[in-house]
């Protein structure tokens, strides 16, 4: 419902789901492959079946005359289920490459985009995108596409045999050939527009049942919850009844395709009849056997049914699409320029006397792309063990300083080295004032940035950052999840836990985005204190803040507005 | 399989409904099957009479009577199908309906208490999910497995009564064998891995986050590609996964066509020798086999519904646990009125209360409060303070786990009823649902005049912002109208909270959002309005909190 994303997604969607089937065409031409091997088993088991009958009924073979084509009908249906296995296998293999493929190439375009521009977006939409949009497309690559083909080939395949044992019955399969491509066109816009319909409703009503249980508590808090209830009921009804409107006439589409196949049937039937009884003189109806006829008879349902299982997968195909519109957007989203300036020319610094072991941005410059200046002209240098604060109004460029340091946006113009080397080169710690999510047992948290670290290393971090009542009070200590019993981190424990990382990583460069932003007084102490040790320890730390305790901690306070930087 | 049973007496409550669409499928299936069935035998038929025309013989052939079962069964299963379809789309969407009507009513039953907060964003995606896997339980499952098993059966029997005894136990084995592999056996490979499926996407989701928002610090700490992999390595195992599932079901499908289709040449293999022995016809002989062939169409939609069953009940097991009463806290571990009485004249009065979640540290230890009627009281404290655990217990939706608490003079349970008619609690979190603007403010007092509302909507600085809204009152919000941003969601929660008539007012962060301006003229407006009515304003800091009398620090 509120995944329609405007203007020309379609295309291009249509497009990247075709690069995907592309990526797996080996896998989608085995299931094709199977699966029409499994269509001529089944025209040899039908001849069988029919040449049985033929035999037993009309020259009175036993059974036993007849072991041999009763082995060969057995052949042919053991094979064909061998090759529907197959075409599983294929089937399933293919939306799974397609999806890797899918995911990897979302990973990348996280990349690409760098975590500044990444987070535009919250996470929760990006990781949505990720699981359940990806996921979205597997019925198209393990269903629609290959029934795509396989309601063609398999049709096709039918209908030659068909021909070369009565052309006339042909004819009659083919009654509806002319409007096979109208099928096609028939069953695709009608289940186009009835799964649209019927996934819109469902939509609506799963809406209003969400919205008011997650009211719930409000709705209880007024009395209001049987209220609340009749009104589900009545906007339910209302819904289906429009619904079904819709429904009834998207259904007389698939009924065509129905009606057409029981007709053929039913034509062939008396045709193959008539013919027997010898009541047809033209054409090649005075040389129908019963086994020719029960074999035409046998193929009409199968010669339809590939198209009917197509129609049944179409609701797969619009998934996808509407899936592939909002990743595509994406994609493109984070592939483009957008805030990133292009063409970073980075030149090493090679003269030995410029590469000391400090920290160097030389006439860095930093325009993005819709004109706004993040940094103009700013040179600064800063020692190795310094500690330096950035202060300044908010958008003057303290953070795009802060990102241009730790190689999340990279100059216009100008050069920066850290340490000699290219900013972002050597690990370097990092500490945002954005809340995160916190996944597995505190050690796997911890070793998230410090793969290294010891167990009393993460126990002595956790405790400087005022995490070590907590971590007591769980039963595995280390090793228990950070989050239990469905209870999260607060705000501020899971800073004082971004705090715990940065404090046990060993990196000499500390880049720190108003590291006490938002704090309760008991956690901005423990971040101050940390900081304070921190700079004892002879690290280099740079931080943008307006907090007057952090500044009094800074060997130095620059102040950057309007993207240029003076001393103050 | 118990956890599908209160699921399956509530569909069953449209019994009607649900016997005339299994009656349709039937009578479509029915229609297929014979549709085949008459044309071999007709054509049998017609062959042999032929050949008996050929040989200078008059044998009578009624080609009328097959003829027109032919054009009838062509008819039946056409319209059949069509009929079923839209009959029973509509049961799925009434269904659909009363499932969720009637699990919100359970939840709603559930005292606010045992929920206690309110349910996360995971929570619902997951409800919602889980609840679509039943919706189309009886589509899916019930009927067809019905249908098959019954069809089946009939077969079986008017096999026994054409061919004999020999025939119709032999194809009755391997069509049982068939179904068994294609029901059972299909829920047997595949149980254990779709029953963990959503464990293990929520897991994935997690892992998903935490890569995305600690983007930063690990490309920082060189460690996002080395996550990135383990990323794609997680999610590539659960597709793996399902992947192995599809392949089951598919070979499993396979196996299940295999030995039905071998019931066919079965029935065939034994009953030749009858024809021979002339106890039955050519045309009779070929009529077996075919209708075999019709079962197909029944056959082949079970081992994709039975491979999801294992899905369905841990959805079902989910929704089972989460609407079954939690724990009871009503139940009294204590006896409702105990120790000392409470100051006569006190509102609220907590007794060296704290507050624990179970398995956790205490968010609040040994409060001491006493509010009386009329006062007006402001709490500010840290994050994870037990600011909003506080708040719960003052509103009425959680009772202290240590200590006591009187409100009126009563403890515990007593008179929480009349307790929360009388308490008017903005929680923390903005809840604003998918309505008018009118409908939202109404939930609080039904009874609310026009003037009411518009009094209201000035008190927190609204009036005029609405009045520019081309549908004032009747603006719809929500997912499908008008997006409010944070600080007018926050007033407009606010303006229902004072809305309801209630003696004692319970303000939960109220002003989040709000711009320095706009929250100066709101606490203004709110002094005037609170007059004479009890207060409690939790708040992070003191100038985030309406004017109070005092100010407790937690």
């Amino acid at each position: 419902m509120s995944t329609r994303p405007p203007g020309r997604a379609p295309e291009s969607a249509r497009a990247w789901l075709k690069s995907l089937a592309h990526q797996v065409a080996s896998y989608r031409r085995g299931a094709i492959v199977a699966g029409t091997a499994a269509g001529l088993f089944t025209v040899l088991q039908m001849a069988a079946l029919a040449y049985i009958i033929d035999r037993a009924v009309i020259s009175e073979w036993t059974a036993i005359d007849l072991l041999p084509w009763f082995i060969a009908l057995l052949l042919a249906l053991g094979l064909k289920a061998i090759a529907q296995g197959i075409q599983a296998h294929y089937m399933a293999r293919a939306s799974l490459a397609a999806r890797n493929e899918a995911r990897s190439q979302l990973t990348n375009a996280w990349k690409t985009a760098g975590p500044v521009r990444l987070l535009d977006e919250s996470a929760g939409t990006l990781a949505r995108e990720w699981i359940d949009h990806v996921e979205a497309l597997h019925g198209y690559f393990a269903r629609y596409l290959p029934q795509m083909s396989l309601a063609v080939f398999v049709p096709l395949l039918m209908l030659t045999v068909v021909v070369w044992f009565d052309w006339l019955a042909a004819l009659f399969l083919l009654l509806a050939a002319p409007l096979i491509p109208i099928f096609m066109a028939l069953v695709g816009m009608g289940a186009e527009s009835l799964n649209q319909r019927h996934f819109e409703a469902i939509g609506r009503l799963s809406g209003q049942f969400l919205d008011k249980v997650r009211g719930l508590t409000t709705l209880q808090l007024f009395g209001q919850t049987e209220p609340a209830a009749e009104l589900l009921q009545t906007r339910s009804d209302d819904y289906r009844r429009l619904t079904m409107k819709t429904l009834r006439v998207a259904f007389l589409s698939s009924a065509v395709l129905e009606f057409f196949a029981s007709v053929s049937i039913a034509v062939v039937a008396m045709y193959v009849g008539f013919g027997l009884l010898g009541y047809i003189e033209f054409g090649p109806a005075p040389q129908l056997t019963l086994f020719s006829g029960l074999f035409v008879l046998l193929l009409a349902p199968e010669f339809f049914q590939p198209l009917r299982q197509l129609a049944q997968h179409y609701h797969d195909r619009a998934a996808a699409v509407g899936a592939a519109q909002l990743i595509v957007l994406r994609l493109d989203h984070l592939q483009s320029a957008g805030g990133q300036p292009e063409d970073a020319t980075f030149t090493p610094i090679t003269q030995p006397p410029a590469c000391t072991r400090n920290i160097m941005l030389e006439r860095v410059s930093v325009r993005f792309p819709d004109g706004r200046t993040g940094l103009s002209n700013c040179s600064l240098v800063v020692g190795q063990g310094e500690s330096l604060a950035l202060t300044g109004p908010s958008g003057g460029g303290k953070s795009t300083l802060l990102h241009v340091l730790a190689g999340f946006i990279k100059p216009t113009e100008g050069s920066v080295t850290v340490f000699c080397e290219p900013p972002g080169t050597e690990p370097f710690a990092w500490l945002a004032q954005s809340p995160y999510t916190v996944h597995g047992t505190w050690a796997e948290h911890l070793r998230l940035t410090t793969p290294t670290a010891s167990e009393r290393a993460m126990i002595r971090a956790l405790e400087a950052a005022g995490l070590g009542e907590l971590l007591r009070s769980r039963p595995e200590g280390l090793h228990s999840p950070v989050t239990e019993a469905g209870l999260g981190l607060s705000g501020g424990q899971a800073r004082r836990l971004s705090l715990a990382r940065v404090l046990l990583s060993e990196a000499r460069l500390i880049l720190l985005d108003e590291p006490t932003a938002g704090l309760d007084r008991e956690t901005e102490q423990i971040v101050l204190a940390a900081l304070q040790k921190l700079t004892g320890e002879g690290r280099t730390l740079v931080f943008a803040t307006h907090h007057p305790s952090l500044l009094g901690l800074a060997h130095r306070v620059l102040t950057v507005q309007a993207g240029e930087v003076s001393h103050g | 399989m118990a956890d599908l049973l209160p699921w399956l007496r509530l569909i069953g409550q449209r019994r009607g409904r649900l016997w005339v669409g299994a009656l349709l499928i039937a009578l479509t299936i029915i229609a297929g099957l014979g549709l085949l069935a008459l044309s071999g035998w007709f054509i049998t038929a017609s062959a042999v009479t032929g050949l008996a025309f050929a040989a200078g013989s008059r044998v009578a052939f009624d080609i009328y009577l097959p003829g027109g079962g032919i054009r009838t069964f062509a008819l039946v299963r056409t319209v059949g199908r069509y009929a079923e379809r839209v009959y029973n789309h509509e049961t799925v969407l009434r269904l659909l309906a009363d499932l969720r009507v009637s699990l919100f009513r359970s939840l709603a039953r559930e005292s606010v208490m045992a929920r206690a907060r309110q349910p996360g964003a995971s929570w619902l995606s997951r409800l919602t999910n889980d609840l679509d896997s039943l919706d189309t339980l009886y589509l899916r499952l019930i009927a067809p497995t019905g249908l098959a098993i019954a069809i089946t059966s009939a077969l079986v029997v008017v096999s026994g009564w054409l061919y004999g005894l020999q025939a119709a136990t032999v194809t009755g084995v391997m069509l049982a064998g068939a179904l068994i592999l294609a029901t059972w056996g299909v829920f047997q490979a595949t149980v254990r891995l779709t029953r963990q499926r959503v464990d293990q996407l929520e897991s994935l989701r997690g892992m998903t986050l935490e890569h995305l928002e600690g983007q930063a610090e690990l490309t920082a700490a060189s460690a996002r590609d080395e996550h990135s992999r383990r990323l794609l390595r997680d999610a590539h195992t659960s597709s793996e996964d399902q992947a192995r599932v599809d392949q089951r079901i598919g070979w499993f499908g396979a196996g299940s066509s295999f030995l039905m289709y071998s019931a066919a040449v079965a029935a065939l293999f034994t009953s030749i020798g009858r024809f021979q022995a002339d106890e039955i016809s050519g045309p009779v002989l070929a009529l077996l086999p075919l209708a075999i062939l019709g079962l197909n169409e029944v056959y082949a939609t079970l081992p994709e519904a039975f491979g999801r069953l294992g899905g369905t009940l841990a959805a079902a097991h989910r929704l089972n646990r989460d609407i079954a009463p939690r724990g009871e806290p009503t139940t009294c571990a204590r006896p409702p009125k105990n120790g000392s009485a409470p100051l006569p004249d006190a509102v609220l009065s907590f007794r060296n209360a704290g507050f624990q979640h179970p398995g956790l540290p205490p968010v609040l230890v040994g409060l001491d409060l006493e509010v009386k009627p009329g006062e007006r009281v402001g709490l500010t404290g840290r994050s994870g303070c037990g600011k909003s655990s506080l708040a719960d217990m003052a509103a009425g939706l959680a009772e202290p786990t240590h200590g006591k608490l009187f409100r009126n003079g009563y403890g515990l349970q007593d008179g929480n009823e009349q307790w929360l008619a009388n308490v008017s609690y903005l929680t923390q979190s903005t809840q604003l649902f998918d309505d008018t603007l009118r409908n939202n403010l109404l939930l609080a007092d039904p009874d609310a005049t026009e003037h009411d509302l518009w009094n209201v909507l000035d008190t927190v600085c609204l009036g005029d912002l609405v009045k520019r809204l081309p549908q004032e009152l009747d603006t719809w919000l929500g997912a499908y109208g008008r997006q409010l941003s944070g600080g007018e969601a926050r007033r407009v929660a606010l303006a229902r909270a004072l809305l309801k008539p209630a003696d004692v007012i319970v303000l939960d962060e109220p002003f989040t959002g709000l711009d320095a301006s706009t929250r100066q003229t709101v606490i203004a407006n709110l002094s005037l309005r609170l007059r004479g009515k009890t207060l409690l304003a939790f708040a992070h800091a003191p100038d985030a909190l309406p004017e109070v009398d005092r100010v407790v620090e937690l």
